[in-house]
């Protein structure tokens, strides 16, 4: 093991790499500054980074202007049901293809996999007309109803319940319990890692959603948040501050819980390598 | 069966779309009046027009902008974020990956305001080096590099992740016995870092030309194609021809191209790379 380079340079490293840092965030730190700006103080030149009013006027006007609220709130509705309904369904098929034998197995999984693989933009237009055939235009159930479980999800739980030791399983065998009973009780309390990691990644998704609600949702009242801050009512494009405010009411939530979620997150990508 | 849920929920609103797509394709259908078996029209019509052209044009010119820059700036930071004796290594990840987990909708809401012709904060800081003013979502020039821009910003943290994840997986053993025949840095990046880490990279190239080819949500917020179509990326023609003209037929017709011409990229990727990467 060779010595590490003198302290000159490694602070000039930490230096360069603390500078890229701030470049990639400076979008939201610019974000943040301009909410705290009046209307006025947007248009000045040269700008300023440091705040000028003190208070949330431009949020409060933002969600006048736009529903944010009702936004959030769908959002949060729809994710929520997305991820609990995933939940179940990826772990029950991520049991099934893990450990109970069945003939065609390995060709189910195989069309489960292939799924990834498939784009959403390509399959767009048809399950657009299936959707609003099964009555589900601007519904709810549109967007949630096609999102009840994924490939990514199912291929995550499978991983991990294949590392769990079969022994566990066998002497509850013994003890006559059933493959259910096996299933609640040994292997979900033995995935909890693996289970609130792809929570986590299935409600971020949701959230993050654009395209699909953006096609299959007309009513605003039923729109979710990020259709509702990119959309254009009249005059809004222009008022930077109230843009701003609302996409950070879109933003900050998600970026404040990622930093206490980070850990899991970033390691689940690593045991994936999927889903960008 | 506890797989049939996920297979049936799968089967419906993924492959039967996948499989629909196709049958579309060969009609005239607007919804409105009833479907007309047209052959191949569609795909002629599409081949012979202009417009879709153009968007294969700008869709190929937005993926050779952001491939490359957005895989070498991950492997870059992946590599100083590798370093030994680096501390705080946790938050620099972190901070770089804060743009992955963010929305594109709301980051193009965003990069909308720092583009800002006028009092956007990019023409600000170019003024500064005598640059500007440059009308960045006004001018056609400009337009397609402001978008590669924000790809490139937003996927970098994902690249750097696998990047890292891939260096961990090189037997520090190599290294050692480098250092031991006295290597220096740089020889061994190019030695031993950069052959071994190549399966990772073909990975890394492979998501990123898909994401590129997909880009939609940057389109749709900050330019809607425009101007003058100059951004009008393979995606948002779909989108367009789908959901504002009502072109179903001709819309899967382009879903069905964009379908074929993913996996022919994606399998003559691991062809050409198949003698070119190591697997150490």
């Amino acid at each position: 093991m060779r010595k590490p380079p003198p302290i000159p340079i490694r602070l000039i490293v930490i230096g360069a790499i603390a500078v890229v840092m701030i470049i990639v965030n400076l979008p939201f730190i610019w974000m943040l500054v301009t909410t705290f700006k009046t209307e006025a103080e947007v248009f000045r030149i040269p700008p300023s980074f440091i705040p000028t009013i003190f208070d949330l006027r431009n949020y409060e006007r933002a969600f006048q202007i736009v529903a944010l609220d009702r936004y959030l709130l769908n959002t949060l509705f729809v994710a929520l049901s997305v991820t609990a309904l995933q939940l179940v369904f990826n772990s029950l098929a991520a049991y099934g293809l893990a450990r109970i034998p069945f003939r065609g197995r390995k060709i189910v999984f195989a069309m489960l996999i292939g799924t990834l693989l498939v784009p959403p933009e390509v399959t767009m237009v048809p399950l657009y007309i299936i959707v609003r055939q099964m009555g589900m235009f601007n519904t709810y159930r549109a967007l949630i109803v096609p999102f009840m479980s994924s490939a990514f999800g199912i291929f995550l739980l499978r991983q991990f319940f294949m590392t769990i030791p079969k022994d566990l399983e066998e002497a509850a065998i013994m003890d006559g319990a059933g493959r259910m009973r096996i299933f609640w009780s040994i292997i979900l309390p033995l995935s909890k890692p693996a289970l609130w990691t792809m929570s986590l990644y299935v409600f971020l998704a949701m959230w993050n959603e654009y395209m699909w609600p953006l096609v299959i949702i007309n009513d605003l009242n039923k729109q979710v948040i990020q259709v509702g801050i990119s959309q254009f009512v009249s005059g809004w494009e222009v008022q930077w501050t109230l843009r701003m405010a609302a996409s950070t009411v879109a933003v900050i939530p998600i970026i404040i819980f990622f930093l206490f979620v980070q850990k899991q997150f970033v390691e689940g990508i690593s045991i994936s390598g999927m889903k960008g | 069966m506890v797989v049939l849920p996920s297979l049936t929920t799968q089967f419906i609103f993924i492959y039967l779309p996948l499989i629909w797509a196709v049958y579309i394709s060969f009609y005239n259908w607007n919804m409105i009046r009833p479907m007309r078996y047209i052959g191949l029209d569609n795909y002629t019509r599409m081949f012979s027009n202009e417009s879709f052209w153009n968007s294969m044009w700008v869709t190929f010119l937005y993926i050779i902008g952001t491939v490359p820059a957005s895989v070498l700036i991950g492997l870059g930071l992946a590599l100083l974020l590798n370093i030994k004796w680096l501390k705080g290594r946790g938050i620099f990840r972190t901070a770089f990956y804060i743009p992955v987990i963010t929305s594109m909708a709301a980051a193009a809401v965003i990069w909308a305001w720092i583009f800002e012709g006028n009092y956007g904060l990019m023409n600000q800081l170019l003024s500064a080096f005598g640059i500007g003013p440059i009308r960045w979502l006004a001018d056609p020039n400009f337009t397609l590099i402001a978008l590669m821009i924000v790809g490139v910003w937003k996927r970098i943290g994902y690249n750097m992740v696998l990047f890292l994840a891939g260096l961990q997986n090189i037997p520090s053993t190599y290294y050692e016995a480098a250092e031991i025949d006295g290597a220096k840095t740089w020889t061994k990046l190019i030695r031993i870092t950069v052959p071994l880490l190549s399966p990772t990279t073909l990975f890394v190239v492979i998501l990123q030309f898909i994401a590129s080819f997909r880009v939609f949500v940057s389109v749709s917020v900050m330019t809607q194609g425009g101007p003058a179509r100059s951004t009008e990326v393979i995606t948002f023609y779909l989108y367009e021809n789908a959901f504002r003209y009502l072109r179903f037929g001709y819309a899967s017709a382009i879903a069905v191209v964009m379908f074929i011409l993913m996996m022919v990229f994606t399998v003559l990727q691991f062809r050409i790379s198949k003698n070119r990467v190591h697997y150490g």
